[in-house]
């Protein structure tokens, strides 16, 4: 054990933020034009990402010819580290980077990987990711939405819910039964779908906290006509393809959270001392007990993710992912709860601000987010349970 | 920041917790239990295999490794609940020697394994140095001492007693042989972790038995840093007892049924089982990061070591009652070696600061309460 990373960590730290440093979008251009959705990749964005990818830096961790430089797990974190100490976003298409991309390299065709996974890379194509379904979400298996095959097209109908993006996104990665007759998870594929395509209709869910800037939608698909090229991987393989979809995503969430949380910390510090003497003694002995403990949360998130990290770079496995994701996300939401606690008249003014820019109420309902989306708390918990503790069925 | 065991470390503790495996097994700590044990052979063992020197230097006769590999050590010492003077000895007595006066001699006999030691510093319950109102103070024939010291841990059984106490120019520190001390054992929780009062009615203490004499600089500070490897050692062996607890609640709820299933597979307990997962892996990485910023200097360890007590505190509670919850009506059995562990855990906490006092300590330090 150590505290520090080795020499050749650093200098390859150093080496990015010198490249960060010449090449970074300004923090007005991010202002003038901000992303709006998650598969809205402003102009600023995609040149930016553009940038990122030619220089080896968008996923320093795949092996050159994909746009890498094979850097281990630590570097990388080091490298999202930097990023988010900058306040740059490395991409504004989250999941098009981290699932759908990724998904086509690996079994994707040539043209796929041209039109779609590099097009994604360069900043050219947004991508959402078509799973959830009203009557399948963490139960993916049960999914319903159909496409036949019609000689040399598809045809699919059905509909999508929680699409994260699928109001701003150029395709889908849509998953879909291809053969209603088989056991559950064997009979499904995935699709690449454009979304300007007839027949698809997206409809934006407008969110308890932001009605203007939905990001989630319900997408419907009425007799959608879609290439045969355009299905990844062999047909009725879709399910692996959705466990190492769901890994990408499980494998890069810890950081995000540890840096918001020790962000919020140090913001939640800084404005501590003037709200906790406007309190009277017991009321604050309460109110920092609170905050030490999000203290602590957010120092026990790092070193937890430092531990997962540890074991990836021996070589093991790092069975911790559904375990981060529910400790980061539930103490994330505790500690939005400390803003609101720190304020005098915190339960009706919708607008105090005391822990960063948006309003608590704002913060606090979004936190659900990190509890429900990509495996709520409950199902993180029988993975633990199932996958780690060997607990039976 | 690398908070896995490198290969050494882990040899390191796979050694021990095999050394400790045989000669303290369940039987030995349920003898000491019962009244009946002897526990002299599995501290012989122990210095054998030069575990007391592990962490004082090589001039002193020491193997001069680090913290790291003491919280190690400590943590398979939880794990085994084993009954030894290695916390008081290595963790407590040893580190104020070496802060305030490493040239007298006591290091070298503590590395030999010839005398074992602890510290008399709480007082009614507080381990805040704050909190010392014994008092020192100089006659002809050397420093007399008044006071009372409460929860002393091997108190009546460490050849050597540190007895941190307050003179006209500031704390001082004196090292006092047990025999000289009016000592009453208590009857605790845990007969693993003995404790005593220790009452100093006028004790004289020879000037070449005062370790820091009343007014000499640096005495707080070097207490307080001694304090930390002694309040993380702590953590880390109340997280050894509680990740036992955790493993044995987990192995019996797969083999232990009812309405035909394993209970292990019911959700509401599958939830319970993940929360103390979650607790016990959030307080061992805190004692990790802990016992890394006091090896390596690090000015966070101060923080650091109270952040690992507290959690590892929070650890205690949880799994003590949802493990003792979950076992059913056989944990609560003498017969059964549980409360054991539940015990050590129990008394893990309240050593040095519980989780309470701990997270108040943080609240201080960090400038949020005065």
């Amino acid at each position: 054990m150590k505290l520090t990373f080795g020499d050749d960590v650093e200098a390859f730290r150093q080496e990015f933020l010198a490249w960060l440093a010449d090449n970074r979008p300004t923090a007005e251009e991010m202002a003038a034009d901000p992303a709006v959705s998650s598969a809205h990749v402003p102009e600023w964005a995609s040149r930016w990402t553009r940038r990122l990818f030619d220089a080896g830096w968008l996923v320093p961790g795949w092996p050159p010819e994909r746009g890498g430089r094979n850097a281990g797990p630590v570097e990388v974190l080091v490298y999202l580290e930097a990023l988010s100490r900058a306040g740059v976003p490395r991409t504004t298409n989250p999941q098009g980077l981290g699932i759908v991309a990724p998904s086509i390299l690996d079994y994707g065709t040539d043209a796929q990987i041209k039109d779609y996974a590099l097009a994604v890379l360069h900043g050219e194509k947004a991508a959402c990711l078509g799973m959830s379904e009203p009557g399948a979400g963490s139960d993916l298996a049960s999914l319903s939405t159909r496409a036949v095959l019609d000689g040399d097209q598809f045809v699919i109908n059905g509909q999508k819910v929680w699409t994260s993006g699928a109001n701003y996104a150029d395709f889908c990665f849509l998953f879909c039964r291809t053969d209603p007759d088989a056991p559950k998870h064997k009979g499904i594929s995935v699709i690449l779908v454009d979304m300007n395509t007839p027949g698809i209709t997206v409809r934006p869910l407008a969110e308890i906290v932001k009605p203007e800037h939905p990001d989630l939608n319900e997408v419907f698909f009425s007799d959608v006509v879609v290439p045969r090229e355009n299905l990844v991987g062999k047909m009725n393989d879709g399910w692996a393809m959705a466990n190492g979809s769901l890994a990408h995503e499980r494998g890069m969430v810890w950081l995000n959270f540890v840096m918001h949380m020790e962000q919020d910390v140090a913001s939640l510090l800084a404005q501590a001392p003037a709200a906790l003497a406007r309190m009277e003694a017991p009321e604050r002995a309460v109110v920092a007990d609170g905050l030490v403990e999000s203290i602590i949360d957010a120092t026990a998130a790092r070193c937890l993710g430092y531990r997962g990290f540890a074991k990836l770079v021996r070589g093991g496995s790092a069975p911790e992912q559904a375990l981060m994701k529910a400790f980061c996300s539930e103490a994330q939401r505790r500690i939005t709860l400390r803003s609101a606690e720190m304020s005098a008249d915190h339960t009706v003014d919708i607008g105090v601000t005391p822990a960063s820019d948006p309003t608590w109420i704002e913060r606090y309902f979004t936190s659900y987010g990190g509890t429900i989306s990509a495996g709520s708390s409950e199902i993180q918990r029988n993975i633990i349970a199932e996958k780690v503790l060997g607990l039976p069925r | 920041m690398d908070l896995e065991l490198s290969e050494e470390e882990s040899e390191l503790r796979d050694n021990v917790r095999a050394v400790l495996a045989g000669v303290c097994p369940p039987a030995v700590v349920r003898a000491v239990y019962e009244g009946k044990g002897d526990a002299a052979p599995v501290w012989a063992r122990m210095v054998e295999l030069y575990w007391p020197a592990l962490a004082i230097a090589e001039d002193h006769g020491g193997l001069g490794l680090g913290f790291v590999e003491v919280a190690l050590v400590a943590e398979e010492l939880g794990r085994a609940v084993v009954p030894s003077p290695f916390l008081a000895t290595v963790t407590q007595f040893a580190p104020v020697v070496r802060e305030l006066d490493a040239a007298n001699g006591l290091l070298d006999r503590v590395a030999a394994g010839e005398v074992t030691g602890t510290v008399a510093l709480a007082e009614r319950g507080s381990w805040e140095l704050s909190a010392v109102t014994a008092t020192a103070e100089e006659s002809a024939e050397g420093w007399v001492l008044q006071g009372t010291k409460s929860a002393v841990l091997d108190g009546a059984e460490a050849d050597e007693v540190l007895v941190v106490a307050r003179g006209a120019e500031g704390l001082g520190v004196f090292v006092v042989p047990r025999p000289a001390l009016a000592i009453t054992p208590r009857t605790v929780v845990d007969p693993t972790s003995p404790l005593a009062d220790v009452v100093l009615d006028g004790v004289v203490v020879p000037p070449d038995r005062v370790l820091a004499a009343p007014g000499t600089t640096g005495v707080a500070e070097a207490l307080e840093r001694a304090g930390q490897e002694a309040t993380v050692a702590l953590a880390a062996a109340t997280v050894g007892a509680c990740r036992v607890i955790f493993e044995q609640t987990v192995e019996y709820a797969k083999v232990r049924e009812q309405y035909g299933r394993p209970i292990g597979s019911f959700q509401a307990l599958k939830h319970r089982m993940a929360d103390m997962y979650l607790a016990v892996e959030r307080a061992q990485s805190l004692c990790y990061f802990a016992a890394l910023t006091i090896a390596e200097d690090d000015p966070r360890r101060a923080e650091a070591a109270s952040m690992a007590k507290a959690a590892a505190g929070e650890c205690q509670r949880l799994v003590v009652q949802d493990g003792l919850q979950l076992h059913g009506g056989i944990g609560m059995t003498w017969e059964h070696d549980l409360h054991f562990l539940l015990k050590r855990a129990i008394a893990g906490d309240a050593l040095y600061g519980n989780a309470v006092h701990h997270r108040s300590r943080l609240a201080q330090m960090l400038g949020l309460v005065a």
